[in-house]
């Protein structure tokens, strides 16, 4: 099972979203992931297969291990499906 | 009869407790497995009882911060007061609070389902502070208001509030989403509308933001921890330095409280803490919020075909990233500048939590230059400001002082500071 983190700046509303429409992708794309939701300060100290965010963060997220996945509308689930099926595929 | 009693302590009357219920009711109703109904139960309740513990860190820094102001303004010793608690009120109304959400939220389906106006509030750390501080002012206006009578008044205007709050700030949301997909479900809405007034009066729509260049070197203020940290820190250093060089006897009794180290260093460690407590209290509503919120949206979905969610409000940001920043600078100054008025007339010391400052200011600032440009979010950034300072000031010192003033100092902002006097009027006419 593989690790998802949508990360946002506060970690309380915007990365909530993100994750409910990662999870309902995941569950579409027969994907068996477990998926948080975190802030940009708290998600350096966390292990992750992926981290999904926006592009300013992803600067801030640099050396993370995890692979970084930019999303740039996080309520669009199109765009959700095609960014995780192509970093999966990789 | 005892089996009822015993439901109504131990359930109801225990917020962790009665939390956990709700959450476990959604996680069932949304048939997940097993092993992810009892953590998501667990979780809930962990956070929620997390926001205890990082409340009581906040309140202790607040504690050197107060008296040391009001020591740099030469003002009377007028503390916060006896005062409940952010963690003594969750305990004796978490329960009231939380139930309240969860009614106040399947009022709002139902008026999307009944009505044109199909917008369900999705934010649910929002919901939970709006809650929290409602029931607040409704206690210190009221006294001991009974269970079901508090519950019942707190559900409607909630579920009102939440209802009808997008449905206001849409127009402006689809001038600058271009669509009318997600609403704004947030409570910076009325100082985005503010904004927006400002910024069709007195602004050049032309002179959008997005066609200054704005430097990038800014990018790590948007880490919380960084921003209230470098904020207050600043202003612990600069109240602690003044303090030093006092020799009033108030100034004397807080350099006291450093005891053997240095008071400046003293001061920066709480500036610290208090940035930590505010790190612990997030964690926790991030914990539960994380639960509820998607269960909140499970049943939404399923009653209410056509739903719109309204959220939280970094989804306007994308569309205005300069006016974000220029938002947030015009509430910053227009904070600081209140800061030193406040405490001048009104002797009140402004606590100007970057959190509130930032995502008010930056929304406030998206909605005014979408109506006037530059000039517009500046004006926006401003307006914040100075409804947050001066909520804050009407709000500790009146509505809520004898109970959450701390909880208000730096987690109340602009829509309840607004609404916060009406609850406090009903609850006069009804209590």
């Amino acid at each position: 099972m593989i690790k998802l983190l949508c990360v946002c700046g506060l970690g309380q509303g915007t990365s909530l979203i993100l994750r409910m429409n990662v999870e309902t992708v995941c569950r579409e794309l027969g994907i068996q992931a477990d998926v948080e939701h975190l802030d940009v300060s708290s998600a350096g100290g966390v292990q992750a297969d992926y981290i999904l965010t926006s592009n300013e963060l992803a600067q801030s997220l640099a050396g993370h291990s995890a692979k970084i996945v930019i999303v740039n509308n996080y309520f669009d689930l199109n765009e959700i499906k095609t960014k995780l099926s192509e970093a999966l595929q990789q | 009869m005892n089996v009822i009693y015993w439901i109504a302590t131990n359930v109801f009357g225990t917020p962790a407790i009665l939390l956990g219920a709700i959450v476990l009711l959604g996680l069932l109703l949304q048939r997940k497995t097993t092993s992810q109904v009892i953590s998501g139960t667990f979780k809930a309740v962990i956070g929620f009882l997390i926001i205890n513990a990082g409340a009581g860190v906040i309140v202790g820094s607040l504690n050197v911060f107060e008296p040391m102001w009001k020591e740099v303004f030469g003002l009377e010793s007028q503390s916060l007061g006896q005062f409940l608690g952010q963690e003594k009120f969750n305990t004796q109304y978490g329960s009231a609070v939380t139930l309240a959400m969860f009614i106040g939220f399947l009022i709002n389906v139902m008026l999307a389902r009944f009505t044109k106006i199909k917008y369900i509030y999705l934010t649910g750390h929002m919901m939970f502070w709006t809650s929290t501080v409602f029931a607040g002012v409704v206690i210190h206006t009221a006294g001991d208001v009974a269970f079901w009578k508090l519950v019942l008044f707190l559900s409607i205007v909630l579920g009102l509030y939440w209802t009808f709050q997008p449905a206001l700030t849409q127009p402006i949301m689809r001038k600058i989403t271009g669509n009318d997909n997600i609403a704004l479900g947030h409570t910076s809405a009325s100082v985005a509308l503010l904004g927006g007034l400002l910024g069709k009066l007195f602004g050049n729509r032309e002179n959008d933001s997005e066609k200054i260049k704005v430097p990038k070197g800014l990018e790590f203020l948007r880490d919380s921890n960084v921003i209230t940290a470098l904020s207050m820190g600043a202003l612990f250093l600069i109240g602690a330095i003044v303090v030093s060089l006092k020799s009033t006897p108030g100034a004397q009794e807080l350099v006291a409280k450093a005891g053997d180290q240095n008071f400046i260093i003293y001061s920066i460690v709480q500036s610290f803490t208090f940035a930590g407590g505010i790190a612990i209290v997030l964690m926790g509503v991030r914990m539960f919020i994380g639960e509820l919120v998607p269960a909140f949206n499970g049943i939404a979905t399923k009653i209410v075909p056509g739903a719109r969610p309204a959220l939280d409000c970094p989804v306007t940001y994308p569309y205005a990233p300069n006016a974000v920043i220029l938002g947030f600078i015009g509430g910053f100054i227009g904070a600081l500048i209140w800061l030193v008025v406040l405490g001048n007339t009104v002797s009140y010391i402004f606590v100007p939590t970057m959190i509130v400052l930032f995502f008010h200011g930056a929304t406030a600032g998206v909605f005014g230059n979408a109506t006037g440009g530059t000039r517009g979010a500046l004006l926006g950034g401003f307006a914040t400001a100075t409804i947050v300072a001066w909520g804050q000031f009407i709000m500790v010192r009146y509505l809520i002082s004898s109970t959450i003033p701390d909880t208000a100092m730096w987690a109340a902002d602009s829509d309840m500071f607004i609404i916060g006097p009406i609850v406090a009027f009903l609850s006069k006419l009804l209590f």
